[in-house]
């Protein structure tokens, strides 16, 4: 019924010269918009299975179909379920999840703008070759580095710590290149030398001229960088061994990995805690992601042209 | 004097927290992985082997079939993922496309799904017991034969959007006068998409070819949270067996040894995947000047 109406819709619209006749347009019409529907209900299946399994028990996974609601929805009794297992061990690891995408999103910003500050306003013997190591750094797979990191952080005693896990994530060659390419193109050379002839020195010409021209430069890596770390599995699942610190994907995973155990058998209600866990971990993400998606949309678009 | 000597200082002061940071967490851990990859553990005590570590990685052919597996995995998901990602942002830049907005929107949410909990929603999707719809078909997806194509699928879902997003940013730079004139010249959508819309992409898909290989050769998330639902080969991919040799086998040499291995592939086959879209590119521009050139 709905693309009935909207092929009808986009018949007064027949614009330009070489109009192919109004029924074929409206058929062409008609048949996209099916084919795009079909796809967006491709992209919203999951979404939308976990949305129905959150509200079943255990048995019910298994005896209603997929996509249909229980009689009598439990998704109140799953959510206590998830809040009080292990001593509230959920809740430790959401907040987790926020201190390491707050802190690397936060330092990452501050860090970058100053080595993007510097290697592109400024001219000094070794930028270039600096910043060619740092875009070919790029090249190198994250998971490389990561049980090098391991290896690395044991005898610093940074294995099953905090900033263990956040100091490799804010050394972002990205946030550098990103940033460098913005403030070169942004921010005018008279301001900062207008700013230095008034007798501000280095510091306060970044602070009080460069800082507030970037800021929609930073927001965008912000973003991007907060969603990169809460996403971030393979990190945290090296470096951490201590389940109190874990984010929220590897607090999940510990728990699916136990599904096919002999817990399993014993009273823990996993599915119930994996799909509701898994529920509450994406809702912030999908609802940040709508409300600050031109943010992102920039910054990826913007970041990888260049590359 | 001081101040000429604060001024050549000062733009070291801006990068000092930065170079700091990256030298300790990335630059310092390879050239360790490689010093490490140069011993071997024997009863707690290492012992200085040379490139033996190398030599016994080269002949380990569950490592090689590892390797060999993910790049058979990256070019099936690669091409039916871009080939999507094109299509899709090539239909929604096309007038017959409504409610553009909203398909943008629904097609790119994945990518605000961490990848873990992609594979949960997928993995209880393709398991038996949840999905009676599996078994009135017949069909397991986490059998052996099904298993890499339902990864495919699971990378699918999260990046086809992305890469979509990135083709459409590519797209909207283009002035609508272009298509325009096209269009006079009696263009239809088709050949608008073939003769100006693909061309005008191309180095953006030579760039998504290339990142899209990068993150392929690195999969590890989901085959790694589908062990927990069917029995999954240590050697799918190597970042899996990597992962297995130094914590379950507790052999860190080794896995640095093949860590080194898998991050030299990995570039080696970027670099040279780059070259041959630059050629190809190339000879592509050339044919389609003199296509131009003769009135075509």
């Amino acid at each position: 019924m709905l693309e009935v109406k909207l092929g009808r819709e986009s018949l007064p619209r027949v614009e330009s010269r070489v109009r192919p006749s109004s029924v074929l347009k409206s058929f062409v019409t008609f048949v996209v918009t099916v084919v795009l529907l079909v796809l967006a209900f491709y992209f919203l299946i999951p979404v939308v299975w976990i949305l129905v399994a959150s509200t079943k028990t255990q048995a019910e996974l298994s005896s209603t179909g997929i996509f249909s609601f229980p009689a009598h929805i439990v998704l109140w009794e799953n959510l206590k379920l998830l809040f009080t297992y292990s001593g509230g061990v959920y809740v430790r690891w959401f907040v987790n999840s926020i201190i390491y995408a707050g802190s690397v999103a936060i330092c990452t910003c501050v860090i970058c703008s100053m080595a993007g500050y510097a290697l592109a306003k400024h001219k000094f013997r070794g930028r270039n070759i600096t910043f060619f190591v740092i875009l070919a750094s790029m090249m190198i797979p994250g998971t490389v580095t990561a049980i090098p990191l391991f290896v690395v952080e044991q005898p610093l005693h940074l294995v099953d710590t905090y900033l263990g896990v956040i100091f490799p994530l804010i050394a972002s060659p990205f946030g550098v290149y990103f940033l460098r390419i913005y403030i070169r193109d942004v921010v005018p050379n008279e301001m900062i030398e207008a700013s230095k002839v008034d007798g501000a020195s280095e510091g306060r010409t970044f602070w009080m001229i460069v800082l507030p021209i970037i800021r929609p430069a930073l927001s965008t890596l912000f973003l991007i960088s907060f969603i990169g770390t809460w996403n971030n599995f393979f990190l945290p699942l090296v470096l951490l061994h201590n389940q109190s610190l874990y984010p929220l994907p590897v607090g999940i995973e510990s728990l699916l990995s136990l599904i096919n155990t002999a817990a399993a058998n014993q009273s823990l209600p996993l599915y119930q805690l994996v799909i509701t866990g898994s529920l509450i971990s994406i809702i912030p993400m999908i609802v940040g992601f709508i409300v600050f998606r031109k943010h992102i949309v920039t910054g990826l678009t913007q970041g990888s042209i260049k590359l | 004097m001081d101040s000429t000597l604060g001024k050549r200082l000062s733009p070291w002061a801006f990068m000092l927290p930065f170079l700091l940071l990256f030298v300790a967490f990335l630059i310092v851990p390879m050239v360790y992985a490689f010093y490490t990859s140069l011993f071997i553990h024997r009863m707690g005590n290492s012992y200085f082997v040379g490139f033996q570590n190398y030599a016994n990685a080269f002949q380990d052919t569950a490592f090689w079939g590892s390797v060999l597996n993910v790049i058979k995995y990256a070019i099936i998901q690669g091409v039916i993922m871009l080939a999507l990602s094109l299509a899709l942002a090539l239909l929604l830049d096309t007038r017959y496309a409504k409610f553009k907005a909203f398909f943008r929107l629904v097609y790119f949410l994945p990518y605000a799904v961490p990848g873990v909990f992609a594979s949960i929603m997928w993995g209880f999707l393709y398991s038996k017991p949840l999905d009676p719809l599996l078994q009135m078909l017949h069909f397991d997806p986490l059998a052996s034969g099904a298993f890499l194509y339902s990864i495919v699928n699971i990378a699918t879902w999260e990046w086809a959007g992305y890469n979509m997003t990135l083709y459409a940013a590519s797209l909207t730079g283009v002035s609508n006068e272009l298509y325009e004139a096209a269009r006079m010249d009696g263009c239809n959508e088709w050949q608008l998409a073939w003769y100006i819309k693909i061309p005008l992409l191309r180095p953006t898909i030579v760039m998504t070819i290339v990142l899209s290989f990068i993150g392929s050769m690195q999969l590890f998330n989901e085959p790694f949270l589908l062990e927990a639902l069917t029995p999954v080969s240590q050697t799918f991919a190597p970042n899996l067996d990597i992962y297995n040799m130094a914590f379950s086998l507790t052999n860190l040499p080794y896995a640095a040894t093949l860590s080194v291995l898998l991050g030299a592939i990995t570039i080696a086959i970027s670099v040279v995947v780059m070259m041959v879209t630059r050629l190809f590119n190339r000879a592509a521009e050339r044919r389609q000047a003199t296509a131009l050139v003769a009135g075509v």
